[in-house]
Formats: structure tokens, sequence, C-alpha cells
């Protein structure tokens, strides 16, 4: 396994006008759970081609282990990859589809045997080591997928390009939370890509943010939720995303950091008052219920204020149309930029 | 109004009645081959396995053909002509209904400035993204100006940003309109998002119809308390009862507290082995066991769990469905 380093990496497609990745500059640790979490156009499909050597950089550099693996072939940087939807050989049975990899790389029988048998024990499918592979649900199939790309004890690097699209969603966590039990147990390098909020934050100790071909922050699942480095983390994070309020059009002052244009707030981090103890004053204009809470409704309100729309989460008590205040609890301050300022109360 | 009559959603269901008000925002729910897609293709008059009798404010149209029904339709795998424009899309049905030009026109614009197309209008399809021609799809649906329109999981496909974004649009726009709108989906949000009225399918049948907020609080069943719940209820079965006798009670995810406190004094306590967690930022999920039963606990915010740990878990009394013998 390897740690695996990007240095200043760019990409442009042939005949682009522009970058699709600009400087990208980030670290994964030896064995460590990473994720790489962006909307669709992010540059992140650009990225995981750069590093699984489908794409050559334009300029910057690629580190496994300290050594410059730029120029060098897929096939010589020992990338294995998990793709959206499971890739086996239909016609043969579990055993041999794990078997593959090691089969074309001439490793000795004895050996292949004894891995296939590790990967198999570690993944709960013994037992169906002799089914065929049609035979097998997509659950299964991702599984024997997955198997596959962790065969080779010579891997420097798991890719995984959205490995869950295809599972149906009650089944989307068992798969997660087995790939994550064999990265902790193996010591595997993960790079997991996705656009999916709950997936990036429930399978990475780090998790990159990807926005327009830049890297915007890597960092916790905890802090890219509470503490977002740059506007767009902190809406594109969460459902609804993060409300922003131009500082200036706040009622009554809040402590700011010098340079504050604008304040952000989780539709958690606000309650609705009387007006004249508010931040900011608005009209209810719509309510989408969620559920009950001690028999009271609760979900998301969304608000029209002089200061933009909202979204405040929390009981539902005010009625549409009716004129409310909202209280900021917690708050983050942030720059013309859109880069998060140090805030007060830190 | 849109009366089905003695309605069979494949041969050997259950046949009933519905009624979808004029003008009404109705969410259809139920799981994957539930008999969703076979509802709007019976409305439709398109080939499939559903029969029934169709009347639409009084007149029977079972036996119209789909061309001569006020019905527009549109299917998870959207269609756009894609050697057409945005503009010549959305004018298409109107064309075709023989509109005059300066009319038509006037209404391309008033609904891309609806459904955020306005910038797009000379456009072709495949110039748009995944979530622009889903709404030029709907865009196109509403120029026909069908007194019905099925969205048949229109969302379906689209990141979670995207979903968000349109689920609120979709909500001020359709609840505008005086069309009956049917919209199907697995996702009890939806329904909680955009529904005036929801109906629940089971295995081709009807289980339940109401507003969200009675059938999220009066479930008739079981299987009714789990379609409109995300994630999935919480069983009260032990290991030794059958399942099919046991599903009296259950819980919702969200009604599981990691504390008592603030309960008040009508409670109950489980002990829960915890097998893993999901989370969001904003809420997380906790699976794991509880006598026997998978349960899931759904919480506000990022909670830190580690498999194998023991839980203590309670439920107000209060929020406990009870059902009768089945």
């Amino acid at each position: 396994m390897a740690l695996i380093e990007l240095q200043e990496l760019t990409f442009r497609y042939p005949g682009a006008a522009a970058d699709t990745l600009t400087p990208v500059s980030l670290s994964v640790a030896d064995s460590a759970a990473f994720a790489l979490l962006g909307a669709s156009g992010a540059g992140k499909t650009t990225l995981l081609n750069l590093l699984s050597g489908l794409l050559r950089p334009t300029s910057g550099r690629i580190l496994f282990n300290g050594e410059d693996v730029s120029t060098w072939a897929g096939r010589q940087r020992n990338v294995a990859q998990v793709f959206q939807f499971p890739v086996l050989y239909e016609s043969m049975n579990v055993a041999d589809n794990l078997a593959f990899p090691l089969r074309a790389r001439k490793f000795q029988a004895a050996a292949i045997k004894q891995r296939v048998e590790v990967i198999a024990s570690e993944l709960n499918i013994t037992d169906q080591l002799g089914h065929k592979a049609s035979q097998l649900s997509l659950f299964q199939k991702q599984l024997i997928a997955i198997g596959r790309a962790l065969v080779r004890p010579d891997v420097s690097v798991v890719l995984l390009d959205e490995p869950l699209t295809a599972v149906e969603p009650k089944m989307k966590w068992r798969l997660r939370r087995t790939l994550r039990r064999v990265q902790e147990e193996l010591g595997v390098t993960m790079i997991y890509v996705t656009h999916d909020q709950t997936e990036a934050l429930t399978f990475a100790d780090q998790v990159a943010v990807m926005g327009d071909g830049k890297v915007l922050q890597v960092d916790t699942p905890e802090r890219i939720y509470n503490r977002p480095l740059h506007e767009f983390v902190g809406y594109f994070i969460g459902s609804p995303g993060m409300n922003f309020v131009p500082s200036e059009q706040l009622h009554s002052s809040l402590s700011l950091v010098p340079g504050t244009k604008r304040i952000g707030f989780r539709p958690e981090w606000a309650t609705l008052h009387a007006q004249n103890s508010a931040h900011i004053n608005g009209r209810v204009t719509a309510q989408q219920l969620q559920g009950t809470d001690g028999g009271g409704l609760v979900g998301v309100q969304r608000l029209a204020t002089e200061a933009g729309d909202l979204a405040v989460r929390g009981n539902l008590q005010a009625q549409v149309g009716q004129t409310v205040g909202v209280r900021l609890e917690q708050y983050l301050c942030f720059s013309q930029q859109g880069q998060l300022l140090v805030t007060p109360h830190e | 109004m849109l009366h089905l009559h003695h309605t069979r959603l494949a041969p050997d269901a259950e046949a009933f009645e519905h009624e979808f008000a004029s003008g009404t925002l109705n969410v259809v729910l139920g799981r994957n081959r539930s008999g969703k897609t076979n509802l709007c293709r019976l409305i439709a008059g398109l080939n499939c396995s559903a029969k029934g009798d169709i009347n639409l404010d009084g007149e029977m149209i079972s036996s119209l053909r789909p061309q001569a029904r006020s019905v527009a339709v549109v299917f998870q795998a959207f269609v756009n002509y894609p050697n057409w424009t945005v503009a010549q899309n959305i004018a298409s049905p109107m064309r075709a209904q023989g509109v005059a030009r300066k009319n038509c026109s006037a209404r391309v614009n008033q609904l891309a400035e609806v459904l955020g197309l306005e910038n797009l209008l000379q456009r072709l399809p495949n110039e748009l993204s995944g979530g622009q021609q889903q709404r030029l799809a709907i865009a196109r649906a509403l120029a026909q100006q069908a007194r019905v329109l099925l969205l048949d999981e229109p969302l379906v496909n689209l990141d979670y940003k995207l979903r968000e974004a349109l689920v609120l649009e979709l909500q001020g726009l359709l609840q505008q309109t005086d069309t009956t709108v049917i919209y199907t989906t697995t996702d009890p949000k939806d329904a909680f998002a955009l529904g005036d009225q929801v109906l629940l399918l089971d295995d081709h049948c009807k289980l339940q119809a109401g507003s969200p907020l009675e059938v999220y609080q009066r479930p008739v069943g079981f299987i009714a308390a789990d379609l409109m719940s995300d994630p999935g209820v919480n069983a009260f079965v032990t290991p030794a009862t059958l399942v099919a006798a046991a599903r009296h009670a259950a819980v919702r995810p969200e009604h599981v507290h990691l504390s008592a406190e603030a309960l008040g004094s009508e409670f109950s306590s489980f002990d829960m082995q915890v097998q893993g967690q999901e989370t969001s930022g904003d809420e997380t999920f906790i699976h794991g066991m509880v006598d026997g039963n998978r349960w899931v606990i759904r919480r506000p915010g990022m909670v830190s769990v580690t498999p194998g740990q023991r839980l203590s878990v309670s439920v107000r009394t209060d929020d406990i469905l009870r059902f009768g013998v089945a």
C-alpha cells in the first residue's frame, strides 16, 4: 500500500480552452480511507483517471510512496479499480473471477488459491465461490468486484468510482460497512469518488470536497460539515445546504470578524422567534414536513427575507404567510471571496 | 376529478376505487414493481397489464386513444426531441394541437421562465445538464395543457442537490396550476414535500390514501408505516414469534432516542447492539440489533458510535405504532 501525493497537478483536455483541473495538491496517507466528493463536472473523474494512469497530467506530479509515477503506464502503478457497475466475467464462477488478476500476473497456483480464500473469507463470500457470476444479485456482484480489486497483495491503491450506484438503497450501507471493515483489516489505501455526501462522510476519515476543478477543503467529515472553509462546501454538503446572508442585512449586530461580507448558518443553527428579538425578519413561504417529535410537527420552513430565501429546520409552529424573526444560535463568517474567516466564538 | 373505477393494476391483483381531486398534487408512493408505472400507463392509455374504467370530469376516457385523452406524461427516462432546440421542444405539443404561432411563442417563454430555461431556449437537449433536460421534458408536458399530468419517478437518476432544487420548484409550480398531478416515487420525502394527497401502493394494491400527515400518523398497517418511513420502521418482533402474526407494533427511526431525558414519564428503553452508522452531516442513521430485530435510529447531527458498542435507546409510549391483528 502506498502514500499518495499530488503536487500542483493540472490537467487540460486537448483543444479545451480551460483547465479541467487547476493546480491540485493533496496527500492521502498510507492505509487511509479517503473520499473525493463533488458534483458532476467538478473534476473527480479526471483526477481518478490521472491516478490510474489513463490520463497524463498537463503539469505537476503524482507520487506513490515518494516515487514519481506521473509518466508510468497504468499497469506499472499497481492500481486497482472498482466501477459504478460490477465488471465481472459472467461465465466464470466467483473463485475464477477473484483469481483472474493473479493468474494474469503469473502468480503460483498455491499462492492464488490461498489469497482467494483469504479475500473470500474477508468478504464473507466463501459459500459463493462455486457460483456462476451471472447468477448473483447486483449487490453480490459488486462485492465480488471489490474482492477482485483487493485480491492482489501488491496493490498500491484501490480507486472506487461511485461503487454503490447500482446497489439498491437498503443494501448500500451494508456494502459500505463491509468495504470499510476490509479497508481497516487489510490496511488498504482507498480513494472513494462520489457525489453523495452520505457516502463520503460515512466512508472516509478524510474527505476532499471538489468544485470547479479545485480541491476546496480536505478535512474530517465532522469539520467538513461544521466548519466549511468555503461557501460552496457549506452549500453543497447538507440538505438543504447552508444559508448565506449579506452581513449588512442583519438587524441587530452579531459579533463579526473584520472583513466579513456574508455569514453562513446551517438550517438547524437558527430558531424562529417573535420579530423584536431576531437577527433577520421574514415571512414563511413554505413548510416541508419531515415527521413528528413528541407529537409536534418538525421539518424545514422556507422563509422569504430582506436578506434572501432561507431554510430553517425545527418545529413547524409558524404558519405559511406568517411574519417571523430568525435568531442565529450559531454561524460562520465568510469573506468577499467566500472563504471562511475565524469566528468570534471560537 | 379523475376517478379510477374497479381498477386492477395486475391481472390477479385486488380491484380498487380511487379519486384524484381536480387541481391536486397526488403522490403515489410504493416500492419498485408495486404497480406505479402500470397506474400511469393505464391512465395515459398506454399498453400495460392494468385494467379499469377511468372517468375524467364525468367523461369515460378508458376507451379513448392516448392522443385523445387530456393526459400528459413525463417518464423517468426523459425524452426530448434531440434535433430540436429547447424552444422548439416546448412548442411541439402546441404545434401538434394547431395553436397559433403567436400564442405559442408567448406560452413557450412563460413556461421557460417558470422552469428556469429562459436563457437556454436556443440550445439543443444534448447541450443541457440532466436536470435541465428533465425540466425541459416537464415544460413540454405542461405545454400540452392537459387536465392530468403524470410524472413517473421524474427525479430518479438526478443527484441530490438537483433533486432538492427541483422538488422545491415543482412544489411551487404544480400547486399554481389547476392540473391534476400524479407523481410516483419510492421516496417518502417526496410524498411529504409535494403531496396534497398520498396514495400508497403495495404489490399492485391500494393500501391507504390520505394527506401525508394522516398517512404518517395513522398508518393502516405495518407495510403502510414502513412505506411512509425513511429508512423503514423498526419492528417489535421476538425471534420466537411468527413474523406475520407479530408485526403488531413498530416505531419510526426518528422516534428512537439516545437519551430518555425530555421524554416525559411514559417511555420504554431497549438495549441496542450497534452494527454501524451512516451520516449525511445533518443527520445520522445508527444501525443495530434490538431483541433480535434490525433497527435503525435516525438522529439529527453527527453522532459517533462504534460497531459492537451497546446503547440504551428509548421510545416514547405515544410514538409506538400499534396495528390490529392481521
